[in-house]
């Protein structure tokens, strides 16, 4: 593959940085690279002035005396102990390489700095041998290499071929019939220019650009790693598209990819953009040692990041200096510690998301809420209460009333104790006494109560509050309240008195799975009435418990904050009843009474419990208060008013519910105290070095001036003007979007071991127009789409193949096979099936059965969508990552296990069987047959044609035509002699099939569309 | 170096000797059979003495104290504490770490030797007994990981985490495959009675190297692969017909573009429609005598079962296929060992010996490379409470067995010894990069030399380390 690029670089002088450094990284740095120290290897060939040094006699590089220079002896060296590289290593030189090092020296041995390593600044345009073909500043620097290969750029394509390239490139679907001839029929000076305007107002282009940046974020619907169970991202993949829609600047999208939680005042949009470091792998395996997934999780996200904003493979120095950049394993953790300060655990939640989350309604959600906080305000300013009614209304209520306030609603269990019968006693007879509130229950240090399971059926990321009244004559100690098994150590959730401190635990696995947090100080006291409540957002998280004592929060030591699995793991439902002054075995029994035990299914705010522990029967509230308004509103008021204060209870309720329903996304935070990171020695977890600071590598520019040395600093780093890298290769891996092939190839890789680019002036040009422009994403898409390189036509011939079989010259346009969601899309699109939704969850269309079962665990299995769902675009295809969508992986999609940013493309059998067999393609291909009968025209000849222009935007030729009806005439002859077939044949896929039809026709020009949507042409963009 | 550009290279041969480009497509019809599957160049790097590998692999991770590594020492010390001298404070799974103690749980079941290697084997495995000098049993295995997950990816790639190419896929990449109408490298999943792990398709993909390396599933039941058949209600015949036009249609594209990716797609349908030729016969077991099913057990008989799938790893490598995994599920033995090992060996034992015995007596064993192994050994200690007739095992990294038999292993051969416990190994360790260059080796192939370039890095299935371990070859 050298050979071309070495044919033109004879003509040229040597220059290190194209022509010498990767022969010396490829071939010598592994020893003699950044890493010779610690091998004992005096020679350093990264390094000028070691290269050139005197090593006791003898000089590696003699500037200009190739037969001094010790480094040129050894390559040629006849010797086997002296020969360089040395033959263990399988580098051996070539001719080629030898005699360039060689010339190299001769020259001079000129020495650069890395060339991406330099900040950009923008190339003059070249002179060149045809002015008028460039039709922007690409062409010039295209156009100038063609004239010093000698080749000529290739014609201007059709404008069928231009609409169908740009329309499948810009917006990943076809172009229709109507839009081809409406383009092909517009002889105006700017059509071309008016359809890329047209395409990059589409919202089809924001989700044509968010495909592949799904690839480069390893975005997924599941957690991967062993049990691989569902998370739910889509709002980021949603924010994404939209980012691209509107045109956001790229930096500012940078940057909120890698630090919008940082951003002053950060919206939750800006927040979801860092999803973008939390969609990597997250194991929830049982048994793993957390610590060692921590680490993992920090470097995959150093993995990520060097990748797509600075196309370096930092991950190569967890353990040991870079063997080929000059990155130390030292800096490495000093970038890896902006990464390492998220309050996250290292064993991911087993379903759902793993903390920290942020809630991200969608826009109909927001609308909704908006409404509901409309109507909220509406429906209080329409109730006013008179005090002296609710003063009136008290003065009726019986003076022994045992009525007091309750908060608002979801109040699921209220137990009094007025009545024996109320709850089930077990282990003997319970007493009911004279309590707080008119009776309680007296609990003798064996007994206690069964309230049911109904009464508190939570499970780890429902929300609930729990409160009540306790009193002992000893110091409190035993359990309170529990849903757990009565056993020590055993599963659920509970809150115990242990010798007057509050111990509050929720237990999956008491060892590894559970929190547990008990407070500093003995909150509770011997022989007086006391209200309790715990109040939990569902959370998984300690965070998320909080524990009132009288209506005052009380401060709590966490002992564990280790939950991950649900009490109802793997769907089997957890039976514990809610017990009162039980769980954790017969001897944590509680001696003492309890009264008013109520249990709400919602986190009741602070100021409502305070209120509550005040514990004030009705006809004793100050009528002024806010319980007296609402008790009177509830039970007191007139009918129509007490209309309103339901109505407005209802709208409270509504709102809590739609804010429970808003998706998650996993996003960034900081630890309120940084988090250590240490060097870890051969990149182990368990074997921390030096303690780093977060920090950047010497070789690349220091923060801007005014950066915090935080993760914000860092993003605001990556875009500043200086960095020579980010626009470099972000701008190269659009170029690689379109033409299939970057313009330094090595898409992930611009170090030293990276290609040297094919049109570095043009790179530079890109990337110094991509930050002028405002880093305007929209402005360089067009930019390329509508340069004359791009618009070349894409036929070529033996000679030029043999000579450039990448086409990394551009002597011709793009000749390259669609990408795996543009080869669906563009099938449904033409069936007339593609819904366009854009965004929402993902989906999960057509899938062989059987694939999810065969290889997981608990039964998870593949619940196909039905309807609309079947048809939208591919990138909301549900991404399980262990097993992932088959026809994506048999057209080369990325498997989102970890960052991928270059693409590939590969040609199989199995592609040939995918788009022959698979249901997708069947019923796109009955649907199409159906267009073509019933939009195609009255003859063969037309509706050939018109299905031809659905899926490649152009007419059979009159060869092609021969072959396609004679092919539709041996069909309609096969199925008329198989008539039982034609129905068997059409069943395919849920859409109607259109019963005016007759069959034998539909069938024939079904198996015609097949054909069709299994031309090379078809999956290919020309 | 991309499998294409290879393609493209032969083409290119091809049209400098004289061969035009608009010949090309019929060229590939009647002359494709080195495009399909090509070798590396310079493969196999010396004479290999194999050219087929069938793993078996255990999933789930086998207890090695149960089956193969005989501790004869440990019945008088059943319920004693694990000596910390022996433990040595090596990190545990979470599973067991907080465990109050560790009672040593040794095997229920009856040792005995076999053949003339003298070697030891349980009463679970008589059927691998009887073939027992055929067998180059490894007790010294050892891997990094303590997780399922990790260690299946490690067994498989050579590193934990996701990313990188599969045993099966560095093999079909460098080795190509000498079967024009089957893939060079297949997997084949069958479901255990026990306790089961998930398995992710990484563990036979292709990481970075093109996806036409990784491993294609032959499933049971009517689609053998992925879309292999053609729609209802539509023939053979007129398959025929419509990729005849469809390779028409493509022709003219390509005389028109002369890009010889169009080649190459003309090629792969062909290969597509042989494949669905090729496939459905290789599966249907129907032909295969009585006597095959009586040697195999009558499971085979199950479309699926692991007994079924040895019959079909038979059958491919007689075909040619580079590279045949099975993966049976369900050897994850936390507790309940005893009952559900004994139901795992049932499934396992006589269809892995039946398969020895068959390529033997076939003469296909000396050119293929038999690996039976899984992910990790278990622990001597009990996990869960020790009874007199019950156990369970957690994961146990440190040492565990497997075995090879053919391609110029050694057969009657017991290498690597642990210690009383089988807890450590004190002789002649073998880590899963050394069982890769061994393997790799028999193929012909130095593990140091079969690389690909990615991330400015040249890849190893063996990562930076692995010694072939010469007393296992012969």
């Amino acid at each position: 593959m050298l050979l071309p690029l070495l044919l033109l670089m004879a003509a040229r002088p040597v220059e290190f940085n194209r022509d010498v450094r990767p022969i010396l990284s490829d071939k010598c740095l592994a020893c003699h690279g950044a890493d010779a120290k610690a091998k004992n290897i005096p020679l350093r060939l990264d390094i000028e002035e070691q290269a050139k040094a005197d090593l006791g006699g003898r000089r590696a590089i003699v500037p200009g005396s190739p037969e001094t220079s010790e480094l040129i002896r050894r390559i040629n060296s006849d010797s086997k102990a002296r020969k360089m590289p040395p033959a263990f290593t399988g580098h051996a030189l070539t001719e080629v390489e030898r005699a360039t090092l060689t010339q190299w020296i001769a020259d001079g041995a000129k020495w650069q700095k890395h060339w991406s390593f330099i900040t950009p600044t923008r190339p003059a345009l070249p002179e060149v041998s045809r002015p008028t073909w460039a039709r922007n500043g690409i062409d010039r620097f295209v156009m100038e290499r063609l004239d010093r290969e000698g080749l000529k750029p290739s014609a201007e394509a059709s404008k069928d071929r231009q609409i169908r390239r740009v329309t499948l490139d810009l917006s990943g679907l076809p172009a229709t019939p109507r839009e081809v001839d409406a383009f092909v029929a517009d002889k105006s000076a700017d059509a071309y220019e008016k359809l890329v305007d047209r395409l990059l107002a589409s919202p089809r282009y924001g989700e044509r650009l968010a495909m592949r940046w799904l690839d480069n974020a390893r975005y997924a619907d599941s957690n991967g790693y062993q049990f691989d169970g569902e998370r739910i991202m889509w709002r980021w993949r949603d924010y994404v598209i939209e980012s691209f829609n509107k045109n956001k600047r790229f930096d500012q999208f940078v940057v909120e990819q890698i630090a919008g939680d940082l951003i002053p005042n950060a919206t939750v949009e800006q927040k979801v953009g860092t999803g973008f470091q939390r969609n990597h792998r997250a194991n929830t395996e049982l048994g793993i040692v957390a610590e060692e997934y921590s680490v993992e999780y920090v470097i995959d996200r150093v993995e990520t990041n060097s990748a797509v904003f600075l196309g370096l493979t930092f991950g190569c120095a967890r353990c040991h200096n870079h063997k080929y950049d000059p990155l130390t394993q030292k800096e490495m953790y000093s970038f890896y510690a902006y990464f390492n300060n998220v309050p996250e655990q290292g064993r991911a939640m087993k379903y759902g998301n793993s903390p920290p989350l942020v809630a991200n309604p969608t826009r109909e959600q927001q609308a909704q809420l908006a409404g509901l906080a409309h109507q909220i305000a509406q429906a209080r300013s329409a109730i006013q209460v008179n005090p002296s009614r609710v003063r009136a209304w008290q003065a009726s209520l019986p003076k022994d009333s045992m009525q007091y306030w309750l908060p608002g609603f979801d109040l699921k269990r209220k137990l009094g104790f007025e009545d024996a019968d109320e709850t089930r006693a077990n282990a003997g007879q319970v007493e009911f006494v004279p309590g707080r509130i008119g009776k309680a229950v007296q609990l003798n240090g064996t007994t206690y109560l069964d309230a049911g399971f109904q009464a508190a059926n939570f499970d780890m990321e429902d929300r609930f509050t729990m409160a009540f009244w306790a009193k002992s004559s000893q110091t409190p100690d035993g359990t309170l309240l529990s849903r757990a098994t009565d056993k020590a150590r055993g599963r659920g959730f509970g809150l115990e008195a242990r010798k007057g401190r509050i111990h509050v635990h929720f237990t999956s696995d008491y060892d590894d799975d559970a929190i547990r947090m008990t407070t500093g100080a003995p909150v509770l006291k011997a022989g007086v009435w006391q209200h309790v409540a715990v109040s939990y957002t569902g959370s998984r998280m300690a965070e998320g418990v909080r524990v009132f004592v009288d209506g005052k929060p009380v401060t709590f030591k966490v002992e564990l904050d280790n939950l991950y699995r649900p009490l109802n793991n793997g769907g089997k439902e957890f039976p514990e009843p809610l017990r009162l002054g039980a769980g954790g075995g017969p001897e944590r029994r509680f001696a003492g009474q309890l009264d008013e035990v109520l249990v709400w299914a919602r986190t009741l705010a602070a100021e409502d419990i305070e209120l509550l522990a005040k514990g004030e029967r009705l006809p004793e509230v100050d009528p002024g208060s806010r319980q007296a308004r609402e008790a009177y509103l509830e039970n007191g008021a007139p009918a129509a008013q007490k209309m309103l204060w339901a109505k407005l209870v209802e709208l409270e309720q509504a709102r809590e519910a739609l804010e429970r329903s808003f998706p998650t996304v996993m996003v960034m935070a900081e630890n309120p105290s940084r988090r250590d990171t240490h060097v870890l020695i051969r990149g182990e977890y368990n074997k921390p070095g030096d303690k780093v600071e977060p920090g950047l590598p010497s070789f690349l520019p220091p923060l801007p001036e005014g950066a915090t040395n935080d993760r914000l600093g860092l993003a605001k780093w990556m875009v500043a003007r200086e960095n020579p890298l980010t626009a470099r290769v972000n701008i190269n891996r659009f170029w690689q979007l379109l033409f299939g092939t970057g313009l330094v190839k090595t898409i992930e890789d611009f170090g030293s071991q990276g290609e040297y680019p094919s049109h570095p002036e043009l790179l530079d040009w890109l990337a110094v127009e991509f930050m002028e422009s405002g880093w305007d994403l929209k402005h360089m898409m067009k930019l390329m789409v509508t340069s004359a390189t791009y618009l070349q036509d894409s036929r070529t011939t033996p000679e030029l193949i043999q000579r450039d079989p990448e086409n990394r010259l551009l002597a011709h346009g793009p000749r390259l096979r669609l990408p795996a969601e543009a080869i669906r899309d563009q099938a449904l699109a033409a069936a007339g099936l593609l819904n366009p939704k854009l965004g929402g969850p993902s989906v999960k269309p057509y899938q062989p059965a059987g694939l999810w079962e065969e290889q997981s665990m608990q039964n998870m299995d593949y619940r196909q969508d039905h309807g609309d769902a079947l048809y939208r675009r591919s990138l909301y295809m549900y991404w399980k990552r262990t097993i992932a969508p088959p026809m994506m992986v048999n057209f080369d999609a990325s498997t989102r296990e970890s960052c991928v940013v270059r693409e590939s493309r590969t040609n199989t059998p199995l592609q040939a069987l995918n788009l022959m067999n698979d249901v997708t393609f069947l019923e796109a291909g009955r649907q199409i047959g159906r267009r073509m009968l019933t939009e195609g025209g009255a003859t063969d000849e037309a509706r050939i044609a018109y299905g031809m222009k659905l899926l490649t935007a152009r007419a059979p030729t009159v060869r092609e035509l021969e072959i396609l009806k004679s092919s539709l005439n041996y069909h309609r002859d096969y199925f008329a002699t198989n008539a039982g077939r034609v129905d068997t044949y059409l069943a395919k896929g849920e859409s109607a099939r259109d019963l005016k039809l007759n069959a034998t026709e539909q069938a024939a020009y079904m198996a015609l569309a097949s054909l069709m949507l299994n031309l090379d042409e078809t999956v290919t963009k020309d | 170096m991309h499998p294409l550009l290879q393609t493209r290279r032969h083409f290119f041969q091809k049209s400098a000797t004289g061969i035009g480009l608009a010949a090309l497509g019929s060229l590939l019809q009647g002359d494709e059979l080195e495009e399909v599957h090509p070798k590396l160049l310079g493969l196999p790097h010396f004479a290999p003495k194999a050219k087929n590998v069938i793993l078996l692999y255990q999933h789930g991770a086998p207890s090695q104290l149960d089956l193969f590594d005989w501790k004869p020492g440990l019945q008088s010390r059943r319920g004693e504490n694990l000596p910390d001298s022996i433990r040595k404070g090596q990190r545990l799974t979470g599973m067991s770490a907080f465990q109050e103690t560790f009672p040593t749980a040794p095997t229920v079941f009856k040792f005995a030797q076999h053949g003339q290697s003298r070697s030891w084997f349980s009463e679970l495995v008589p059927h691998l007994a009887s073939c027992a000098d055929d067998l180059c049993i490894v007790k010294s295995l050892n891997t990094e990981a303590i997780n399922h997950d990790p260690a299946v990816t490690f067994s498989q790639t050579g590193f934990q985490l996701a990313g990188r190419p599969s045993f099966g896929a560095w093999v079909a990449y460098g080795l190509g495959s000498e079967n024009q109408n089957l893939p060079a490298y297949v997997v084949m999943v069958s479901q255990g009675s026990g306790n089961t792990q998930a398995l992710a398709d990484r563990a036979f993909g292709s990481g970075f190297l093109p996806t036409r390396y990784s491993g294609v599933k032959f499933r049971g039941g009517a689609d053998p692969v992925l879309y292999l058949s053609d729609p209802e209600g539509y023939s053979r015949d007129a398959r025929r017909r419509y990729l005849d036009d469809l390779a028409k249609l493509n022709q003219i594209q390509l005389d028109n573009y002369q890009d010889p990716e169009i080649a190459t797609r003309i090629s792969q349908y062909e290969m597509a429609f042989r494949m669905q030729s090729s496939v459905p016969e290789l599966s249907d077991l129907s032909k295969e005598p009585e006597s095959t099913f009586e040697m195999y057990g009558t499971d085979a008989r199950k479309p699926g079962s692991y007994a079924a799938n040895c019959i079909l790893a038979r059958r491919l490598v007689e075909r040619g296929v580079r590279f045949v995994q099975l993966f049976h599920r369900g050897w994850d033995q936390h507790s309940n060992l005893p009952k559900e090992i004994r139901a795992q060996c049932r499934e396992t034992d006589q269809p892995s010996a039946a398969l020895v015995k068959d390529l033997k007596q076939r003469g296909l064993l000396k050119d293929t490379v038999v690996i039976w192994m899984g992910e990790f050994g278990r622990t001597v200690y009990s996990q869960g409470t020790l009874t007199e007739t019950n156990y369970g095992r957690d994961h146990h990294p440190r040492c565990f067995t497997g075995w090879m038999a053919g391609g110029g292993f050694k057969g009657g051969v017991s290498y690597g010894e642990t210690d009383d416990f089988s807890y450590n190994i004190t002789e002649n360790p073998v880590d899963l990069h050394d069982l890769h260059a061994t393997v790799l080796s028999a193929l012909g192939v130095d593990h140091t030399r079969l690389t690909f370039k990615f991330q400015g890095r040249h890849y190893r299935l063996t990562d930076v380390k692995g010694h072939v371990v010469k007393p296992l070859l012969s």
